[in-house]
């Protein structure tokens, strides 16, 4: 163990004292920075105007609504019920672009419900949140006369609008937090390559230059790839602190000195609000905020940082292990570096697969195949950070640590399979290694 | 000090080894001698635990072998490398904490070898700004610096300049000295007769001889004799008759010769001598024996011309 860790040393000095190591430690931080800011400034825009279609059963808005100057939301009223097939396919309800629902629970449960036919940007979806909930809370006051408005304002709960595809309801569009699982998992899975890949190149390297001869004279080569493994993981890990402190500080800034009013509810200005409402134009400026709210909010308010962080440090240690013992094993059964270039591919694959696995979790949650995902130690690290972010339901907990539990026994499987590989294809210097060769290796005890 | 006993070896179907033992003993300079792809490496890398053997065992100071046993082992192979952008200290000093040496330790044996080969302002430069004969002086360093009991050496005379081999030959004559073993696999069999005091010959995955450099050669001597004298040639060839062949001279001057003379038939030394006497003034006469160049040639030769009949 003492060699492994005096190996683990040499390259953990070796990475980061290299330029690249302090580029990427300081300018990788600031390129995600500078795309939240990016989000959190500018929003999408597709549709400037929006026909939406309000199926109020029970006439609870009294077929009245605030659309606001800008024009860019019309309402017309249905005092029914409208099926989400009918309103698909129903030629009179096609000059609608959207179906929303409104029936009593959503005074008590705060949810409501928008069927659209083409996804809506976020300045949409938050005109629509923001009409709804203001005409609601003055359904809301009717009824309880005794409360004010002003005091009714502070004591409120926030609104949640979801938002589906009317032509595939089951996918839920407001799923900002998956995206942002899906970054997580993305995140972990560039770090896995950038540091795989040096492991893969660090390992070619040695022998190609033929020290490893030397090394394996000290150390045996599995406590020599372990070292290797261990050692740059540590450096991925101080750079992964690095983007951890830079980006937390960078939002931090953002939230004191960019984006404040946006984000402290007390800043939302609400008593102004209320006393400007009769001044549309002012709320009309005031969706530009919510409009990145969503971004603002989602980063500051909904992601569950503390309990992501969490298990993305473990699915991105178990996960870097996994893929590590890969990498290391490819670089040691290639004959030289560029060699090696050709094996990498079947591993992009992989790392594509697990990349392609979130994002499919993102679109279908619940299906067998994302379940699937999630177990899988090659996609687990990202479908995981999906799924976690969307939120595992009360009974389903259970799940991320099977799959955490499945990495971990896969990374220790893979670590001896890769130690084996590794002792086998070290030394064997200038001829090609065959695949018959790597079951060969495989099979000796 | 180290026993190698029936060690086999096969890489997919191809044989590197087939039963070799021999034994080196302590104190001693032994000899690993064979042609390219004979075995060497194969079987050094075998007594460094680096490659397993198939089949055999290996004896270090009477027990078997074990890891713990590498602490005491110092390799120089002959595929070496360094660290490229380590600088000189570092790279010493990591591989000198790998053979088991603490931090402090491994300074001051740095201060002593970097003194002693006169390196001092090497200690920052890194391995990529050293000549091959700088580097190598650092891998020989590297190899020697936990003081092994055991100096494991494949072709540690490559790449160096001829001041250097000298300065290296120098170092294993004095470890020698110190009682250490040293364990040579080279092709430079001027340097196997100077320092070694034993040796085998691996051919062909098989061991083809073993002993002391003397055996070696009194075992493959062709009869050959040289003397020195006073006198005619022409005498001295009258004199040989039929009996001994003149196979080459030496004019040292005038009326002085060195002639090398090799036996026929049942004739000895004593009869060479006899015939001689009288017709030359001898001043001196010596049997010559090969070479380690020529044993080499003349014991793989036949079994490589054997191989390739087959």
């Amino acid at each position: 163990m003492k060699n492994s860790l005096l190996i683990a040393l040499r390259e953990f000095k070796e990475r980061i004292g290299t330029r690249s190591f302090i580029t990427l430690s300081v300018l990788g931080p600031l390129s995600v920075l500078a795309m939240i800011f990016l989000l959190f400034t500018f929003g999408g825009n597709s549709k400037q105007h929006w026909n939406v279609l309000v199926a109020d059963h029970g006439n609870l808005l009294e077929s009245k609504i605030m659309p606001g100057k800008s024009g860019a939301v019309s309402y017309s009223f249905y005092n029914g019920v409208i099926n989400d097939a009918d309103f698909a396919e129903g030629k009179k309800y096609q000059k609608f672009d959207a179906l929303l629902e409104v029936n009593e629970k959503v005074l008590t449960n705060k949810i409501g419900f928008v069927f659209f036919r083409e996804e809506p940007d976020l300045r949409m979806q938050s005109r629509v949140q923001y009409h709804l909930e203001r005409r609601l809370e003055e359904v809301l006051i009717e009824r309880f006369k005794t409360v004010s408005l002003e005091d009714y304002r502070k004591i409120k709960q926030p609104l949640t609008l979801r938002f589906a595809n009317v032509y595939d309801p089951n996918e839920e569009s407001s799923n900002l937090e998956g995206w942002a699982g899906l970054f997580f998992g993305a995140l972990i899975f560039a770090f896995i390559f950038l540091f795989g890949m040096t492991i893969l190149r660090s390992v070619a390297n040695e022998k190609s230059n033929r020290i490893v001869e030397v090394l394996l004279a000290s150390v045996s080569p599995k406590q020599l790839m372990l070292g290797k493994i261990i050692g740059i993981g540590f450096s991925a890990f101080l750079q992964f602190a690095f983007w951890l402190i830079i980006i937390g500080f960078g939002l931090y800034f953002m939230r004191e000195n960019i984006f404040p009013d946006m984000l402290d509810a007390g800043n939302m200005n609400v008593t102004q609000l209320v006393i400007d409402s009769a001044e549309q134009s002012y709320q009309e400026s005031h969706f530009a905020a919510r409009e990145y709210n969503q971004f603002i909010e989602l980063v500051f308010e909904r992601l569950q940082f503390s309990n992501i962080l969490g298990f993305f440090i473990i699915f991105f240690i178990l996960g870097y292990l996994f893929y590590g013992a890969l990498f290391a094993a490819v670089g040691a059964t290639t004959g030289s570096e560029s060699d090696g270039q050709q094996f990498v591919l079947p591993l992009i694959f992989l790392l594509c697969l697990a990349l392609y696995a979130g994002y499919y979790t993102l679109n279908y949650p619940e299906s067998p195949m994302a379940s699937l995902f999630a177990y899988l130690p090659f996609t687990s690290p990202v479908v995981v950070m999906v799924k976690l972010t969307m939120g595992y339901g009360a009974g389903e907990v259970y799940q991320i640590y099977v799959s955490m539990i499945i990495l971990l026994i896969s990374a220790i499987v893979m670590l001896l399979i890769a130690s084996r590989l590794y002792k086998n294809g070290i030394l064997q210097f200038g001829h090609r290694v065959r695949l018959k060769h790597i079951f060969k290796w495989l099979r000796k005890t | 000090m180290l026993e190698i006993k029936n060690i086999s070896k096969s890489f997919y179907r191809k044989e590197a080894l087939n039963d070799v033992s021999f034994s080196v003993r302590k104190g001693e300079v032994f000899g690993l001698l064979g042609p390219n792809g004979a075995g060497k490496t194969t079987l050094i890398r075998i007594i460094n635990r680096i490659v397993e053997q198939d089949k055999g065992s290996i004896r270090f100071e009477g027990n078997l072998m074990t890891e713990k046993d590498l602490l005491h082992i110092g390799y120089l192979p002959e595929e070496r490398g360094l660290y490229k952008s380590m600088t000189v200290q570092n790279q010493v000093l990591f591989l000198g904490r790998l053979r088991g040496l603490s931090k402090k330790d491994t300074l001051a044996k740095i201060d002593y070898w970097f003194d002693k080969f006169k390196i001092n302002d090497w200690r920052k430069k890194r391995i990529e700004e050293l000549s091959k004969g700088m580097a190598q002086k650092i891998q020989f360093i590297c190899a020697v610096l936990h003081e092994p009991k055991l100096l494991i050496l494949d072709e540690p005379f490559s790449g160096f300049d001829p001041i250097n081999v000298e300065l290296i030959k120098q170092e294993l004559i004095e470890m020698r000295a110190d009682g250490r073993t040293i364990i040579l696999s080279t092709h430079n069999m001027k340097s196997v007769e100077e320092i070694c005091d034993r040796a085998i010959l691996i051919h062909d995955s098989k061991k083809i001889a073993e002993g002391s450099i003397t055996e070696l050669q009194s075992e493959n001597k062709e009869g050959l004799y040289a003397v020195r004298f006073r006198g005619s040639m022409i005498a001295f060839v009258n004199a040989l008759w039929t009996g001994f062949e003149l196979v080459d001279k030496d004019i040292l001057g005038d009326d002085r010769f060195v002639a090398k003379v090799k036996m026929r038939g049942e004739n000895s030394f004593q009869d060479l001598l006899k015939v001689l006497i009288g017709q030359i003034e001898i001043e001196a006469a010596w049997e010559i024996l090969p070479s380690m160049q020529d044993v080499f040639i003349e014991l793989v030769q036949p079994v490589k011309k054997e191989a390739d009949e087959k």
